[in-house]
């Protein structure tokens, strides 16, 4: 039986991960972040499920700590805002590296740098290409409403567990900071030590005798083992954006034009998009759920029917990169944002549509 | 004629600066103070005595920050 609850988006993800089952919160406090920190303190975790939620030190604390729950087999997650996520990289490479599952939350503020604690979407390069150093990706999760930030949660460890690979959900401040409806699953328990044994033979938790030592680490110093590892993590992510495209498409069966946006991008969108139809422009929406992997094909089938697309984003046009790799060239594709903290009203969106598409 | 007399209070830590209950007020008693709350927002605060309780602010309040205090007068 799921229950309906008013909440905010950070507090939505925080009580979906209790209920997904979690072993272990460890993160630091950033606005517009902090309340998720702030409700599985005040759900008192240890008490509910035997959760651990820990204030770490500095978030490079928190990210190592995540390392160290993620090799024992437990579910463990950290959130933080762009500033502290650019921290955290250096760790998430050496969870990368290690293959081990974990839970990201970036709930994205304006930057660079320190920036402004409104939202933004302006951490898509740092989240879908990497981030850290090294070749890897983050399997990267959008959410453009309060519902998905719950059910993200759960579905990123179970994305995380399926294939031994970090799973960011990257929400904004908008997202995080909104007031909505939400209908929460049920409580599902955590993983016993017989599961963990038994689901994740890879998980440091003691040599049996029947085993050599289970060893989590990234680093290799011979260069053809490194190779090896690297064309292992390849294959990985090839299979993942085999499997696990995720994209919703509104409004697109007449369309002429197309919106490819994500998250508050996304729903500010889909206001847009009835504006627009008022008018008599037939234009629809592609929202990618899932940013890496990236839905290139969809994309691409899309040029054979829309005449032009208008990537919008709150960002200087970051996301645009992707579609146009995608669409090769075949149709017009322009960027539409606002940025640093400003969010795009749904007549500016249209406006931009009639210029830089339509007109243009 | 009974006229309203109205206050409202705002929690500033509850407050997240999102400045729905500006438009939301038709007397314009609501603006955005220059300070900044814990978590870094500037919070809504009431700047004249013009406001009749009507509770708009309070209902569209989406983290019911604005608590709204009513008093009756009778000329």
């Amino acid at each position: 039986m799921k229950e309906l609850r008013l909440m905010k988006g950070n507090e939505a993800f925080a009580e979906a991960v209790i209920r997904a089952g979690a072993d272990g919160y460890f993160g630091y406090p950033i606005t517009p972040q902090s309340e998720v920190m702030e409700y599985l303190m005040a759900q008192k975790t240890h008490e509910r499920t035997g959760m651990v939620t820990l204030q770490a030190e500095s978030e490079i604390a928190a990210i190592n700590m995540v390392y160290g729950g993620a090799g024992c087999g437990k579910r463990v997650l950290t959130s933080s805002s762009s500033p502290g996520m650019s921290l955290k990289q250096e760790g998430i490479s050496y969870i990368a590296g290690a293959e081990l599952p974990c839970l990201l939350l970036n709930v994205v503020r304006g930057g660079p740098g320190l920036g402004t604690i409104q939202p933004s979407q302006s951490d898509y390069f740092q989240s879908t290409k990497g981030g850290g150093h090294g070749d890897y990706r983050l399997i990267v999760l959008a959410p453009s409403s309060v519902q998905e930030m719950a059910d993200f949660a759960g579905l990123g460890f179970e994305l995380a567990f399926k294939y031994r690979n970090p799973v960011l959900v990257l929400s904004d401040g908008a997202i995080g900071q909104m007031m909505e409806k939400v209908e929460l699953d049920v409580q599902q328990p955590r993983f016993t030590d017989e599961e963990i044994r038994k689901n994740t033979p890879w998980a440091t938790i003691g040599k049996t005798p029947d085993r050599d030592h289970n060893i989590i680490t990234s680093l290799d110093l011979e260069s053809i083992k490194m190779e090896q590892h690297n064309q292992k993590l390849q294959e990985k992510y090839r299979l993942i954006e085999e499997n696990e495209v995720r994209y919703e498409k509104i409004g697109c069966e007449d369309a002429e034009y197309a919106f490819v946006a994500y998250g508050t991008s996304a729903r500010i969108c889909q206001k847009a998009i009835e504006l627009a139809r008022a008018e008599g422009i037939k234009v629809g929406l592609m929202r990618p759920i899932t940013l890496f992997p990236f839905p290139k094909k969809i994309l691409n089938d899309m040029t054979s029917r829309v005449k032009g697309i208008l990537c919008v984003e709150m960002s200087a046009g970051q996301m645009i990169e992707d579609v146009k790799l995608a669409v090769e060239g075949r149709i017009k594709v322009e960027h539409f944002g606002r940025y640093g903290g400003i969010v795009h009203s749904p007549s500016e969106i249209v406006e931009a549509l009639k210029k830089q598409i339509i007109g243009g | 004629m009974a006229k309203n007399k109205g206050e409202i209070v705002v929690d500033n830590e509850r407050c997240k600066g999102c400045e729905v209950c500006i438009p939301a007020c038709p007397e314009d008693v609501i603006a955005m103070a220059k300070q900044v709350n814990r978590k870094g927002y500037h919070y809504a605060m009431p700047t004249n005595d013009l406001c009749t309780g009507c509770t708009n602010c309070a209902v569209v309040c989406p983290d019911g920050a604005i608590t709204v205090y009513r008093k009756k007068f009778i000329d």
